[in-house]
């Protein structure tokens, strides 16, 4: 499990027997965790203290997952904020994505899923603090993003110029599930946001330059009906797509 | 929906009259002398003396007065034409001839010379009565068809007064409501003492009153036969009503009058209130079904949610306690099983409410490039855990394909051909998936050993909510499976279908082909 001695979780549910197991595990692991039943009890608690990452229930009586995400995130821009939602709802992943979380954990979830989400969110939220990086290595793949270029295994791959911004923001929000609108949105261009084509096709090509098997993608993994996630298997916290279904 | 009736007539010579032209065709092609038609129309003797005998006591009060007030030929002749005239406007044709006649003897006795003598004396006087015969005949003629022309219009306006004032009543009857209520209206109209509709829709026999002559056995009679019942002597006449060519039902009126002039119209309205009844009822149950949709959305949304967060908190607390250091190999051997078997009751929840959803709504694939073998290999590993002592085998016969497909769809409809293979197999068989290429499609043959599938249900095994004679008791299911199996297939461009031969004694196949896109095409080729 993740060191985290100095970071703080809100876990907000209104099942108080999910709330105990989770606060319960997550101390063990090292976080300094606080639990309230409504998102109305969550938005109250951030105004007056600041957490690190916010574990938000979609379903709940009252204020409902998404408003008390909206609230969050425009009380606290920088807290990193988990959303459970159930399966089989895409819309609810969207919905919440589009609403500021970060991420999100399907019911029934494993605790190692759940402690690797809230992993990759801290991680991340870190990172963003510290400022961009000139390039980042994930796996054999070596970008460096002010010369533009991308390397795999020290051989060069020549990109074009969309191609890049793609895999480069895809990387820079490693482990970060993306909204087809928003990838669509930061490389094509606010007008753009349903032209899902467009984006199916660029990560079909890159899928072909730097995997080694375009079926079976390990760096550029579907959410399927959300977007697409940049998986680092050098991020040993970093969730990916068979750990969903690894039972 | 065009609507045909087959009235006496018609029968015989098999031809089908729309409805809406039905009653008026019926009304005017008929003769004008038909029974039914107002008494005064029918010849009776007993009215003829009786008018006769009026018709005689005027001609005598006009002959005594004009004897008495000294009438001559001609004023006599005047009043005697009044009352012809106004005894053939009420009487009938017989009575005015007759009286015409007394009139004539008494013309000629009393006011032609010589009087009081039928003889007459010079031959102008006999022009005279003769003209005067002629005229009162004429007349009499004349009025009594005009009069009887107005009794056989107004007859007519009566009757399609009536025939309107039941189409009202039946438009405005409710045709859910208990079984004959709505088929009231026909009764009383025409005589009509019992009415009955059989719906060969719903097999359900509708009736209105009570019945001497077994009117619903015989209407239901008429329409098995598909032919028309007319039994004058007991007053039934069943009539059998077409739709689009079909014989969709019957109608029996019992104690109808004038059967050959209002049959036709009736059974052409019975026949609408057939249609609108199968209209209301095709409403009622797509209103129901909505609703049901809907009930079974929310239920589904509640057993996701219900189910789902009590598996999350065990998977949670187990996950937590596996990690925990302090838990000796036992205690976390047990934290694990409890953690597999909680994690393996989340799947198949999912599993469950993802096929139930799939079965209502339409199938949206999340297209990609997905590896075939891989997606198999995916659900044999889930399915080889849970399987028992089922050996499940994956032959691959060709090299790696890929198809567009939607890998989490693919992956369920491959679970659910696993999974049928698995419960409906013989113990300690095995399960073999063979994996082929052909014409452009990549195939997936399930094979395993158990009861074949009989022939009379190999038609039937891919429809919703359907299960098989032995399944239903051999093994709990929904009956979905291999319907949204074969759904998912589709959606994908390919097909899943029973690959066993009939004759095969003990194995069941099923196939699932998906179209190899054009350009994985071109790198096989190339």
């Amino acid at each position: 499990m993740t060191s985290a001695v100095s970071f703080s979780i809100l876990v907000v549910d209104d099942e108080p027997s999910l709330r105990k197991v989770i606060r319960a595990s997550l101390a063990a692991g090292g976080y300094t965790v606080e639990e309230v039943g409504t998102g109305t009890d969550a938005v109250g608690l951030l105004q007056r203290r600041s957490f690190d990452l916010v574990l938000l229930d979609i379903n709940m009586p009252g204020l409902n997952g998404l408003e008390a995400c909206r609230k969050i995130r425009s009380i606290a821009p920088q807290t990193g904020i988990v959303m459970v939602t159930v399966r089989d709802a895409e819309e609810d992943k969207v919905r919440a994505l589009e609403a500021g979380a970060d991420d999100y954990v399907t019911k029934p979830f494993r605790f190692r899923e759940l402690v690797a989400r809230i992993g990759a969110v801290l991680r991340r939220t870190r990172r963003h603090s510290l400022g961009e990086p000139s390039h980042v290595e994930a796996g054999d793949l070596r970008v460096d993003f002010r010369r533009r270029k991308l390397w795999k295994r020290s051989e060069e791959i020549h990109l074009s110029p969309k191609e890049f911004d793609l895999l480069a923001f895809l990387m820079k929000n490693q482990g970060a599930p993306m909204t087809h609108a928003k990838l669509l949105g930061a490389v094509w261009g606010p007008e753009y946001g349903g032209e899902l084509e467009y984006l199916r096709s660029y990560v079909r090509m890159l899928r072909k330059k730097i995997e080694d098997d375009p079926a079976q993608p390990f760096y550029l993994m579907t959410e399927p009906w959300v977007g697409y996630r940049f998986n680092n298997p050098a991020d040993s916290g970093s969730p990916s797509s068979q750990l969903l279904e690894d039972e | 929906m065009p609507v045909s009736i087959q009235n006496g007539q018609a029968a015989g010579s098999g031809s089908q009259l729309r409805s809406s032209l039905a009653t008026r065709e019926i009304f005017l092609a008929r003769p004008q002398k038909q029974a039914g038609l107002p008494a005064s129309l029918n010849f009776s003797w007993g009215r003829s003396v009786q008018w006769c005998a009026l018709g005689s006591l005027g001609v005598a009060v006009i002959t005594w007065a004009g004897f008495q007030l000294g009438f001559n030929f001609a004023a006599a002749s005047l009043c005697y034409l009044l009352l012809i005239v106004l005894e053939s406007l009420t009487g009938d044709f017989a009575a005015c001839c007759l009286v015409s006649l007394v009139a004539l003897g008494s013309l000629d006795y009393f006011f032609t010379s010589p009087i009081l003598s039928f003889r007459v004396g010079h031959p102008i006087n006999i022009l005279a009565l003769f003209c005067f015969l002629a005229t009162a005949l004429v007349i009499t003629r004349l009025v009594s068809k005009v009069r009887d022309k107005a009794e056989l219009s107004y007859a007519q306006h009566q009757k399609t007064q009536q025939l309107y004032e039941v189409a009202q009543h039946l438009l405005a009857a409710d045709p859910r409501e208990a079984s004959g209520a709505f088929l009231e209206p026909f009764r009383g109209a025409f005589g009509v003492r019992a009415a009955c509709l059989f719906d060969a829709e719903s097999s359900e026999l509708h009736v209105a009153g009570s019945s001497e002559f077994d009117l619903p056995e015989r209407t239901r009679d008429a329409f098995i036969r598909g032919q028309n019942d007319d039994d004058r002597r007991c007053g039934v006449f069943v009539r059998c009503i077409r739709m689009a060519g079909r014989t969709t039902g019957a109608v029996g009126f019992e104690g109808l009058e004038d059967a050959s002039l209002t049959a036709g119209p009736l059974t052409a309205l019975a026949a609408a209130l057939l249609e609108r009844t199968h209209a209301v009822r095709n409403a009622n149950q797509a209103a129901a079904a909505a609703q049901t949709e809907a009930y079974r959305s929310v239920i589904l949304d509640a057993l996701a949610h219900e189910f789902k967060t009590p598996l999350s908190t065990i998977l949670a607390a187990a996950g937590a306690l596996r990690e925990a250091a302090s838990l000796g190999p036992e205690h976390l051997e047990m934290a694990e099983t409890v953690e597999a078997e909680a994690a393996r009751l989340g799947r198949l929840t999912t599993r469950l409410i993802r096929t139930a959803r799939l079965e209502q709504e339409e199938i949206r694939p999340w297209m990609e490039l997905t590896h075939f073998t891989s997606v198999v290999a995916d659900a044999v590993n889930q399915y080889s855990r849970i399987s028992g002592d089922r050996r499940i085998n994956v032959l691959e016969r060709c090299h790696a394909a890929d198809v567009l497909a939607d890998p989490d769809l693919l992956r369920l409809a491959i679970s659910q051909l696993l999974d049928n293979a698995c419960k409906y197999s013989v113990a300690g068989s095995s399960v073999d998936l063979i994996i082929t290429k052909q014409d452009g499609h990549i195939s997936l043959r399930v094979l395993s050993t158990g009861t074949p599938i009989l022939s009379s249900e190999r038609a039937h095994i891919f429809n919703r909510f359907y299960r098989g004679v032995d399944a239903r008791r051999m093994t709990a299911g929904t009956g979905l499976g291999l319907y949204v199996a074969r759904k998912i297939a589709i959606a994908h461009g390919g097909n899943l279908e029973l690959d066993s031969e009939p004759s095969a004694e003990e194995s069941v196949a099923f196939r699932m082909t998906l179209p190899i896109p054009e350009s994985e095409l071109d790198d096989i080729r190339g």
